[in-house]
């Protein structure tokens, strides 16, 4: 079944990723919070299923970029918050530029230089 | 994945399980906020979500290390299946352990005799020297010390050179505790050089101790230093008294050395002695083997080259000697050929034969699997439409056979390790470094791979037949056809159970013909009459010290006393005493016949002779032919020489024996001791004096007093058990010299068994592996049949409702079975006619293709494939169509 859920989510991976690593760097927040400050920095344009943030949270935490811990929601219960680790900090640098000179790329692409113009 | 994860998944999976729940309560209580109603809330929050449970799985997945995950699920998953089906499972079990502990027993013996190299330095360098001589026939006779001297003085092709005495010198060690005879070796002062050896305590030989004046000193085995000596660390310069000589201890050789042969406790040096022989006969007698180190850059083939130059040098210098006659030729052979050379092709051969049995193993196994897979397909192929992944399907097989597998191989190893420490007791094996055989660690990694291959080996099979990708064949076929995989057809339109029957029918039929072989040749062996009666007869062997008795006439007193002493003990019906017993043969020496042709003397033939005291042929219960027997008189001092002659004697010498001129009455010479002109008194049956399997041969036998040896042999005729008697003769031995040891104290059927022993234990080994491999093949067949009826109770029920008889069935279902044993017994038989020819040397007058044992055992297989066919066939026959119909 594995197989089945992974072409999307391979490709959102890494991208999804580097959003999150962007929402902690403004300071630890919940998944629940995680999730909709990405939907609402984006404008509401990046529509994921919420539930696709967990795993993406847990393999960060995995891989270091992330640390979590269980605290105290703004609603009085008990969360898991996560925060950025100094790993992740630098990891979200090295995708931010990826990602630039990616979206760089592509507009290039999709919007040649005026010179170029028969 | 981390590993401290893997082992703590269940809490992290809470956790996330928590994480998840603070999702949703807070999006919830959020919607709540926003005005909906609680239902309408929650439902929204699982919109947003997605698949709870499919998020929660996806991240418990990536808790673990997929592949380690599923094969423990698949593990588990096959050990249910295996409760669920205990017999099959234990079925399965037994008949891998059987296979594989066969194989690990076989294996660890191969590479303590075969495969680990001897513990000397570069022991492939290491040569044997001997004597062919291929117009007689004869392989591997000794050299005299003439011989090997001068070719050692000549040789260039040998870094080294030794020789050591052929036959193990059985010596008096006394003083200090009970007199014991010990085996002794006799060799060249060089050896421990040559094998590139170091004494672990004390010195070697030094090279002025080999020469005749050279002082007595000695070295000893660790095994008697650390039982005799204590492990005396100062034994070194001690006195030990061997043959009632004082011999200085110099050195201690390592544990387990063998050199020259197993069993050694003590070892001197000036090889041509022999304790067993009077200094006289020494110089005529071949009694050396050569040894020696092939220089680095020296090839067999060039050393053999110089060696069969100096042979004929030899040949022109001494026309005279014994060892110069005609047709004798050098024979050098590598060490380690010659040392495992008589068991290697015995130890080849069982090892394929196990080899057969866990190749019919696997097949009965995979057979098993197969049949189950095919009854499973419907599940796998259901399975495999709701999207299981094919390669998952074919795992699940696989861990199911790996499972049998490993717990065969383990109950194997225990099996293996069982049958050891039996094979290392049986001494009739006679196996060269025996005491190596252990289940090291090289043994396991065999036994470990081997278990291994055996499960992909019988899982392959099942694991294709349901990987096929024809699902929807599957699924579309109803219920009772969905088993009918097996009708797929493979080479010689067999199924693949078939096939699997035909490859087990023909290894089996491999089997059960080299096992017959060995049987009859075993049986022909035991039939041969070995010329004397072997029951009721005790047997010792006395080894005079040459000290204290140096005269003929001092041998010969000891032993007519002792003769005298046990003849009339209660209980013993004769005594007598022998130069060596049947199947001992020690000595042969040129004849010259009185009224033949003259010949040269190294023209002469030469024939087995013994000296014996008077009683020998009564003792034995060998027939006198012709003629009288010795008598006390014979046997003294100053009279007329005189012979008794065997059978074969007279009918070399007199071809129209027992018409014609009687032999009783000639004269003969004998080339050794140059007695000339004795006259021959009787005629006596043959002894099969080298060993049942070996013809008799021309021999002829002397009073005692004539040739007085060193060490001969007391057999003694005994009323009943003869070893209870064995106490009564040590103490009369000792009542005429209180330091004579005794050894070897064996009954008569035992020395017959030790020649006999390694062919009986080949043939009841290569008979059990061949039973095993017959039991298997018929239970595989039987399973073909029987579920291949089971499956097809329909179509059987319906041909019976459309008229088919009873006969018609059952000829229909035998049928079925016996096309795959048919052909498996013809590729059996074509494979046994190439593969027993390499069992022809343990065979005994029994041809490798003996007509009989084929036919015999091709119609014994089909007997016996139809009994396992007819079983279920009948239960076909009996299939109530009604019955069918109704319930189909």
């Amino acid at each position: 079944m594995s197989k089945k859920a992974k072409p999307e989510g391979d490709m959102l991976q890494g991208t999804l990723d580097m959003l999150v690593l962007q929402t902690l760097v403004l300071g630890p927040a919940h998944g629940h919070s995680i999730a909709h400050a990405i939907e609402r920095a984006s404008s509401e344009i990046l529509q994921v299923e919420h539930g696709s943030l967990y795993p993406a949270l847990y393999r960060l935490e995995d891989r270091g970029w992330i640390a979590s811990f269980w605290g105290t929601s703004e609603n009085n219960r008990k969360a898991k918050y996560y925060r950025l680790t100094p790993a992740g900090r630098k990891q979200l640098a090295v995708e931010t530029s990826r990602w630039e000179r990616l979206v760089s790329g592509i507009s290039r692409i999709l919007r040649p230089a005026a010179g170029q113009t028969p | 994945m981390s590993w401290r994860r893997l082992f703590r998944r269940a809490k992290q999976d809470e956790e996330s399980a928590r994480d998840i729940q603070f999702y949703f309560d807070t999006e919830t209580g959020d919607n709540i906020a926003r005005g909906m109603p609680p239902a309408e809330a929650r439902e929204a929050a699982n919109r947003k979500f997605g698949n709870r449970i499919f998020i929660r799985e996806e991240i418990y997945r990536m808790n673990s290390a997929i592949y380690l995950e599923t094969i423990w699920q698949d593990v588990l998953y096959a050990l249910r299946t295996m409760r669920k089906n205990p017999a099959f499972a234990l079925t399965a079990v037994l008949t891998l352990a059987l296979g594989i502990g066969g194989n690990t027993a076989l294996f660890s013996v191969i590479r303590a005799v075969l495969l680990k190299p001897l513990e000397y330095r570069d022991p492939d360098r290491l040569v044997r020297l001997s004597l062919d001589n291929p117009l007689k026939n004869v392989q591997d006779m000794s050299l005299t010390l003439v011989h090997f001297e001068e070719i050692k003085a000549a040789a260039r092709s040998f870094t080294g050179l030794g020789a050591f005495l052929r036959s193990a010198d059985t010596v008096t060690l006394s003083g200090g505790g009970e007199p014991e005879a010990v085996k002794g070796a006799r060799v060249s002062a060089n050896f421990l050089d040559i094998l590139g050896m170091q004494p672990i305590l004390g010195r070697s030989f030094l090279l002025e101790e080999e020469a005749p004046a050279g002082s007595p000193v000695a070295m000893i085995s660790s095994g008697l230093w650390k039982r005799r000596f204590g492990g005396d660390p100062q034994v070194g310069g001690k006195t030990a008294t061997l043959n009632s000589m004082p011999y200085t201890i110099i050195g201690v050789l390592p544990p387990g050395f063998a050199f020259p042969f197993a069993g050694v406790d003590v070892w001197m040096t000036k090889p041509s002695e022999w304790s067993a022989l009077a200094p006289r006969f020494w110089p005529y007698v071949t009694s050396l083997v050569g040894f020696g180190r092939l220089k680095p850059q020296v090839s067999l083939e060039q050393a053999r080259a110089e060696l069969s130059v100096l042979h004929s040098k030899y040949i022109l210098d001494h026309p005279e000697r014994v060892d110069a006659q005609a047709g004798i030729v050098l024979r050098m052979v590598w060490w380690k050929d010659q040392i495992v050379g008589n068991v290697r092709p015995m130890l080849w051969m069982l090892f394929g034969a196990v080899g057969f049995v866990l190749l019919i193993a696997c097949a009965n196994v995979a057979s098993l699997l197969l049949a189950r897979a095919t009854s499973c397909s419907r599940e796998f192929a259901l399975r495999a439409a709701l999207g299981a992944a094919r390669g998952r399907l074919v795992r699940q097989l696989l861990a199911e056979s790996m499972v049998l597998a490993v717990a065969g191989g383990t109950l194997g190893v225990l099996l293996a390790s069982w049958s050891l420490s039996a094979i290392a007791r049986v001494d009739a094996l006679n196996l060269p470094g025996a005491g190596k055989i252990q289940l090291d660690g090289m043994v396991m990694g065999f036994t470990v791979a081997l278990s291994i291959a055996t499960g992909v080996l019988f899982g392959l099979f099942p694991s294709l037949q349901v990987s096929r990708p024809d699902l929807i064949d599957v699924l579309r076929e109803s219920g009772v056809g969905a088993g009918r995989g097996s009708s797929r057809r493979g080479a010689f339109g067999f199924s693949m159970r078939g096939l699997l029957v035909v490859g087990q029918v023909a290894l089996s039929i491999i089997l059960l013909i080299g096992a017959v072989l060995l049987m009859k040749s075993f049986v022909r062996l035991n039939s041969v009459d070995p010329g004397f009666r072997s029951a009721n007869l005790l047997t010792m062997k006395i080894a005079l010290p040459p000290a204290r008795y140096d005269t003929g006439q001092k041998k010969a007193r000891f032993f007519e006393d002792l003769v005298g002493r046990v003849e009339i003990l209660p209980g013993v019906r004769g005594a007598a005493a022998v130069m060596s017993l049947p199947t001992m043969a020690l000595l042969q020496t040129n004849v010259d016949v009185e009224g033949q042709p003259p010949l040269e003397p190294r023209e002469q033939p030469s024939y087995q002779f013994q000296s014996i005291t008077p009683a020998y042929f009564r003792t034995m219960g060998i027939p006198l032919r012709r003629g009288r027997e010795f008598t006390a008189r014979d046997n003294s001092l100053g009279a007329p020489p005189i012979v008794i002659i065997n059978e074969s004697f007279a009918r070399r010498f007199w071809p129209a024996y027992p018409t014609g001129l009687d032999p009783v009455g000639q004269h003969m010479g004998e080339g050794v001791d140059k007695i000339k002109s004795a006259e021959i008194v009787g005629i006596v049956a043959d002894v099969h004096e080298r060993g049942l399997a070996f013809n008799a041969a021309p021999e002829f036998y002397v009073p005692y007093v004539i040739h007085p040896p060193q060490t001969a042999y007391l057999a003694v005729r005994t009323e009943r058990d003869p070893l209870r008697l064995s106490n009564a003769i040590r103490n009369q031995v000792q009542a005429i010299d209180r330091d004579q040891p005794v050894s070897d104290v064996k009954t008569m059927d035992e020395v017959l068994e030790a020649t006999v022993g390694q062919r009986r234990l080949t043939m009841l080994l290569l008979g059990a592996f061949a039973l095993v491999a017959l039991l298997l093949a018929v239970v595989g067949i039987y399973g073909v049949i029987a579920y291949s009826v089971a499956q097809r109770t329909q179509e059987l029920g319906i041909r019976r409702a459309l008229g088919a008889q009873q006969g018609d069935i059952l000829r229909l279902v035998l049928g079925q079975g016996l096309g795959p044993t048919l052909v498996g017994v013809v590729i059996g038989i074509g494979g046994a006619f190439g593969l027993t020819r390499v069992m022809e040397a343990q065979l005994f007058h029994v041809s490798a293709t003996d007509p009989v044992t084929f036919v015999g055992v091709a119609l014994l297989f089909a007997g016996v494939a139809l009994l396992a066919s007819f079983i279920p066939a009948r239960r076909a026959a009996r299939i109530d169509p009604m019955a069918v119909l109704r319930d189909g």
